[in-house]
């Protein structure tokens, strides 16, 4: 390991937006794994005699069912385990996808320059001028609600924010003698690329990533909110919410916990990424230990 | 009452018992209407003393022990408001970098304002004051240039309004750190006269800081050179000039390469300065490791400061002091390798334009000729300089030798091939040929590689299949070549010093065994006593490759080292070219002797510098 990558994760160890941010994240990893394991019930089994139940600590609650109930009489907190495997996968797949598509186009663009820039950029500029939700709805109608359709949607709308920014920071690189004395060496551009410019620019990537993350968590909510995300059996925070809003006046924590979830999700995806900039981004690092 | 004094100052960074001592008891003084040259390589702590002035220290750094009197005051205990108000009014500084020291987003004639607002001068005066002060630095046409912003000027006339500024409040005293060193040899040569000037109108005091001791010896009244941290030698500019008695200060000037007499070979110190971590494992002389006559006991005891002349002091101890004058004395005589070989490079009238810039109606502006029909031949073995000022287009030749840039016109061949920018059949003629060392060692190293995968780069290109064991045999014999230990292959470049780096720099262009390497400055940014190291290396890896040289580079005096022939570059045309020695010791052009009239000469006797320019 490199001294500059053993000093960036001491960096990153150090920082408490990044461990909080991280603890966080790994807890919800771990219960959207573990959901068959920790829920107390299965998500849609359904106890007509308890509906609208609060959560165990107030008044009338009951211990079978640790956050209460909903409508139908299902496990609030079951729901909320299961709903946390829809978010992060969603979450994980579409930041992935967000990434590949706009971190390739970046590196293509801000690498080789000239015409190439110019057509990458205008099509970022046009691209990000169409209202994300829109463009968002159409594609679901026109191909139909699905969690891969709500996907490919985030893809579409999120490959801009990581082309934008990492170009700007290839071009900086670009401009690096080293990348000049690979092409001396021998190297193809391919290689070039592969092996000077991008370990250069994946620490901003793994920092965008995070927030993209986030960003999906929140676009998934909202589609399922909506009805346009999972099918109608499976449990998903936006769901629930929808599920619970017509109850809100008489059972308002059937509306709080998912909040409550999504809330807890996307600011440790946040703190993740604005940590991690804080700790890998070169100026703000240099500027603090030059001295 | 001096101006300045030191009295014992010492600064250490850290805390704790055993911390190590960046500045170690110095003392000076520094008298109205005097200049006193503080000397020293990078990190020597000669910019410490500014930042004591400036209470800038880096943080952990602190004062320990002594002070620093500015007219009987001592600036280490002064209430930080006093301090303030005497700092840009008493005491001015002139700073290394003029384009970064100037805010780009306010004009001079604001930035000045601002300055003599801060000084007390009415809002009426002020314009025409800054204007006087600007014509006092010889600037043509103050009036006009106070509406300017700071990229609208060069390098050297921000430096002249930096001067001005320094001057405006008559203070008492001015520290210079390297008020030269971002500047062309020409415009040295002027700020430094102003400076000079100015000061003996002012009758100002004046610290002037620099890594070139010849340029110090002519500008200052007394000299001071510092190593790591300690006074190594202290006395009048002429003596310690003339005769100096320090092994360091005597390392110092013959690592310079002189711009006339008889060639040596240039004496290196091995090793280089220690970092400040390796300062408390050194009990004795901080030298001694280095000293080529230090006997036992100077690596036990820090050497007091002996007189030896009027004034003039060495911290050295007497027996060693005798012997460096033999140590130094018998340099070996400069081999030249005269055997040529077949040649390798030929670029015929070699032209590139940069077209300007389109307008709104589509019609481009003039653009620049960055290089006006160039010729140039290298053949194996032999070393080729090219000397200008920056701008002068010597950087893009390089880059048109290694078809980082296409020409505009000429023909440019290798081996008798011809070779255009980036077609594949050209990119294979040059791989296996061409070589390039980059400037900045800095940049040119990918922080992200250890040092072996760094000299042997060029084999994980395609057409390379070398197993990682041949990788590892051949980084080694490249390492020994460059002279670096193997001890460093897992190091990565943040690990090593500016001249290990440059020796990197050179071995992973070695690696693919080119017959002519392209150095665009590659010394420039280095210490002297490094400078030299690398110059000599470049000569040893001529005897056992018989490798060409396309050396560009701004400094008369190394390139008159190294180089077999030479041309002389102004504004993309080349004005004179011919065998060094020829053009140096009869130089034609009036270009290539304002070139070298610009260089401190060796001899004391010549008046330097030369009467200023206007601009």
């Amino acid at each position: 390991m490199s001294p500059r990558t053993r000093a960036a994760l001491l960096r990153c160890a150090r920082n408490p937006r990044v461990m909080a941010g991280l603890l966080l994240a790994l807890a919800v990893i771990v219960v959207a794994l573990g959901a068959p394991w920790i829920a107390p019930h299965d998500p849609q089994e359904q106890d007509l005699l308890n509906t609208l139940l609060p959560p165990m600590w107030s008044a009338g609650g009951d211990p079978a069912f640790p956050l209460g109930t909903d409508t139908l009489g299902r496990c609030i907190l079951s729901r909320l385990i299961y709903g946390a495997r829809v978010a992060l996968y969603v979450a994980f797949v579409a930041a992935t996808g967000a990434m590949l598509l706009g971190t390739v186009l970046a590196l293509i663009s801000g690498y080789f320059g000239g015409w190439v820039d110019w057509i990458i950029g205008r099509l970022v500029d046009i691209w990000m001028a169409f209202p994300p939700v829109i463009l968002a709805l159409i594609l679901l109608v026109g191909m139909g609600a699905g969690v891969n359709k709500v996907i490919l949607a985030i893809v579409l709308i999120g490959w801009t924010r990581f082309c934008r920014v990492i170009r700007s920071e290839v071009i900086v690189v670009r401009r690096r003698d080293y990348v000049a004395a690979a092409r001396l060496a021998g190297f193809t551009h391919v290689q070039t690329i592969v092996k000077e410019v991008l370990p250069a620019v994946l620490p901003l990537v793994i920092t965008l990533f995070s927030l993209e993350m986030g960003i999906a968590v929140i676009v998934e909510a909202i589609m399922s909110f909506v009805g346009l995300s999972v099918e109608p059996d499976v449990a998903a925070w936006g769901v629930m919410i929808a599920d619970a809003r017509t109850t809100m006046n008489q059972a308002p924590w059937g509306v709080v916990m998912p909040v409550a979830a999504i809330f807890a999700t996307v600011l440790a995806f946040n703190l993740l990424g604005d940590g991690l900039r804080r700790a890998l981004d070169p100026r703000l690092v240099t500027s603090r230990e030059s001295l | 009452m001096a101006t300045l004094e030191a009295r014992g100052l010492t600064v250490t960074a850290g805390r704790g018992e055993n911390v190590p001592k960046v500045l170690r008891e110095l003392s000076f003084t520094v008298e109205r209407g005097q200049v006193l040259g503080l000397v020293g390589e990078s990190g020597a702590g000669k910019s410490m003393i500014g930042r004591v002035i400036g209470r800038s220290l880096p943080t952990g750094f602190r004062v320990a022990s002594g002070s620093l009197l500015f007219e009987g005051q001592d600036l280490v205990g002064l209430p930080a408001d006093r301090l303030t108000g005497l700092l840009g009014d008493r005491i001015a500084f002139i700073p290394q970098e003029p384009l970064t020291a100037l805010n780009p987003v306010l004009t001079i004639g604001a930035q000045f304002g601002e300055h003599l607002e801060r000084i007390g001068v009415p809002r009426g005066e002020r314009r025409a004051r800054a204007a006087a002060a600007l014509k006092d630095v010889r600037l043509r046409d103050p009036d006009a240039l106070l509406d300017l912003y700071p990229f609208q000027l060069s390098g050297g006339m921000c430096q002249r309004v930096l001067i001005a500024m320094a001057f405006a409040s008559e203070p008492a005293l001015i520290v210079a750190d390297e008020p030269t060193t971002a500047l062309d040899v020409s415009t040295q040569a002027t700020v430094v006269q102003i400076i000079r000037r100015m000061q003996r109108d002012h009758g100002t005091a004046l610290l002037f800081i620099t890594h070139d001791l010849r340029l110090a010896s002519r500008v200052c009244d007394d000299l001071l050179v510092l190593y790591a941290g300690d006074v190594v030698e202290r006395g009048p500019a002429a003596d310690v000039s003339a005769a100096p008695r320090h092994p360091y200060t005597r390392a110092l000037q013959a690592a310079n390469p002189p711009l006339a007499g008889t060639d040596r070979r240039l004496v290196t110190l091995p090793d280089q300065m220690p970092g400040i971590s390796r300062f408390t494992a050194l009990h004795g002389c901080r030298f001694a490791p280095r000293c080529p006559v230090a006997d036992p006991t100077c690596a036990t005891a820090v050497p007091p400061l002996e007189p030896v002349g009027t004034r003039h002091v060495v911290r050295c101890v007497g027996e060693c002091l005798a012997k460096a004058a033999e140590a130094t004395v018998a340099a070996p005589a400069l081999v030249r390798g005269d055997a040529r070989g077949e040649t390798v490079l030929t670029v015929e009238g070699v032209s590139k334009h940069y077209p300007g810039k389109r307008d709104w109606l589509g019609r481009r502006g003039p653009g620049a000729d960055a290089v006006k029909g160039a010729d140039v031949t290298v053949a194996a073995g032999e070393f080729v300089g090219v000397v200008g000022e920056s701008g002068s287009g010597k950087s893009t030749l390089a880059k048109l030798v290694m078809g980082l840039e296409e020409p505009t016109s000429g023909r440019i061949a290798i081996d008798g091939k011809p070779v255009i920018a980036n077609d594949p059949a050209s990119r294979e003629i040059r791989l296996g040929a061409l070589q390039m060392v980059f400037q900045d060692p800095q940049s040119a190293l990918n922080p992200r590689r250890p040092v072996e995968r760094l000299v042997t780069q060029s084999l994980e290109a395609p057409h390379h299949a070398t197993t990682e064991a041949e990788r590892l045999a051949r980084a080694r014999s490249l390492m020994l070549e460059t002279g670096l230990s193997p001890d460093l292959l897992d190091r990565y470049p943040s690990q090593l010093s500016g001249g290990q780096k440059q020796r990197v720099n050179i071995a992973r262009a070695l690696c693919v065994t080119p017959r002519l390497l392209v150095a665009d400055e590659i010394v420039s940014g280095l210490d002297v006593s490094v400078q030299a190291q690398i110059l000599n290396l470049l000569l040893d890896l001529r005897a056992a490759r018989g490798i060409g040289l396309l050396f560009i580079s701004h400094d008369l005096a190394v390139v008159r080292y190294l180089c077999d022939r030479v041309m002389v570059m102004k504004n993309g045309d080349v004005v004179e070219a011919g065998p060094t020695e020829e053009v140096f010791s009869n130089p034609r052009h009036p270009y290539t002797r304002a070139l070298m009239a610009a260089v401190p000469p060796e001899d004391p006797t010549v008046p330097w510098p030369p009467e200023v320019v206007e601009s």
